[in-house]
C-alpha cells in the first residue's frame, strides 16, 4: 500500500474505511465547519478553526483539553492538493496567527524528519466506501525508532500522574 | 524519576538509588530530560542536583498526546461526522437541497 520507502524512517500510518462516498469524506476533511467537529483526540475540542485550503495556504486550529483549558495552536500547511485523492501537508505547533513555534519552547523534544511531509490519501473502494490513509511524519516515533529517545514513552506515561500532583499542590 | 523529582530537587546519586540501574544509565536518562528542558541540572559542590521544571511538565503534558493517538481518535470522531453528513444528505434528497 505504501510506496517504496527504502532508507526512510518508518512512518506512522493511520488508516480507516468509511461507509461513505469519497467526495463526502473529502468534504469532512477539508471544510473547517466539519474539521472543528473531529479535530483532536477524544474529549478535546477545536473551538477555532481557520482554513485557507490551497497550496501554500494554512489551516490554523486551536485545541482545548477536555477540561476546557486551551492547550495550544496547531497549523497545517498545504504543499500539494489533488482533488478527492491526496493532500500533502506539514503540521507544526504555532501561535494563534499560525506562526511556527519551536517545540523546544514548549518543552518538547522534537525530532522531525527533514523534508518529510504528512500525506493523506482518499481511496474510492467502490460500493460507497472510502479508505482514508494518513501517513505521518512522526517526530516522536521516528526519534524512538532511531533509539534517541529510549525511555521517552515511560516518561510520558508518568507525566499525567505528575501533573495531577502539581495541580493539587497549587 | 520524574515522580521522584516532583517531591523536590534530588542529587544524581539520590536519583540512582531507587533504580536497579547504573549511575551511568541514570545520568544518560537525566541528560534526555535536561535536553528536553524538563529537568534543570545544577552543580552543588561535587554533587549534581536535578530540579523539575513544572511549567515544562505542564506544557509537555498538554501537547504530547501521542501523535498516533491524536490521529486515531480524530478518525473516530471523523467517522461520527461523516455518518452525520450522510444522514443530512439523505434527508436533503427529498427536498432537493
Amino acid at each position: 500500500m505504501t510506496e517504496n520507502t527504502v532508507n526512510e524512517v518508518e512512518r506512522m500510518v493511520v488508516t480507516r474505511v468509511f461507509d461513505a462516498p469519497r467526495e463526502l469524506v473529502w468534504k469532512a476533511w477539508t471544510d473547517p465547519k466539519y474539521i472543528m467537529q473531529w479535530w483532536g483526540p477524544k474529549g478535546f475540542t477545536a473551538p477555532v478553526c481557520e482554513m485557507d485550503f490551497r497550496v501554500g495556504g494554512k489551516l490554523i486550529c486551536c485545541m482545548n483539553a477536555p477540561d476546557g483549558q486551551l492547550c495550544g495552536w496547531n497549523a497545517v500547511e498545504y504543499h500539494e492538493i489533488v482533488l478527492h485523492e491526496k493532500i500533502v501537508s506539514s503540521m507544526y505547533f504555532s501561535d494563534s496567527k499560525g506562526n511556527k513555534i519551536d517545540p523546544a519552547e514548549l518543552g518538547i523534544e522534537h525530532e522531525a524528519i527533514d523534508g518529510a511531509y504528512d500525506v493523506t490519501l482518499f481511496e474510492d473502494l467502490g460500493n460507497g466506501q472510502t479508505r482514508l490513509t494518513f501517513i505521518g511524519n512522526d517526530p516522536m516515533e521516528s526519534a524512538k525508532n532511531s533509539g534517541q529517545l529510549e525511555g521517552w514513552n515511560e516518561i510520558l506515561d508518568k507525566l499525567a500522574a505528575v501533573v495531577a500532583e502539581l495541580a493539587q499542590a497549587k | 524519576m520524574i515522580e521522584r523529582l516532583s517531591h523536590g530537587p534530588a542529587s544524581v546519586h539520590g536519583l540512582t538509588e531507587p533504580f536497579a540501574l547504573s549511575q551511568q544509565m541514570i545520568s544518560k536518562h537525566i541528560a534526555y530530560l535536561v535536553r528536553a528542558r524538563i529537568v534543570i541540572k545544577t552543580k552543588r559542590g561535587r554533587e549534581s542536583v536535578c530540579t523539575l521544571r513544572p511549567e515544562a511538565i505542564k506544557a509537555v503534558s498538554d501537547w504530547t498526546i501521542s501523535y498516533r493517538r491524536f490521529w486515531e481518535e480524530s478518525f473516530d470522531k471523523l467517522q461520527v461526522v461523516v455518518n452525520q453528513m450522510k444522514k443530512e444528505e439523505a434527508g436533503d434528497d427529498g427536498k432537493h437541497g
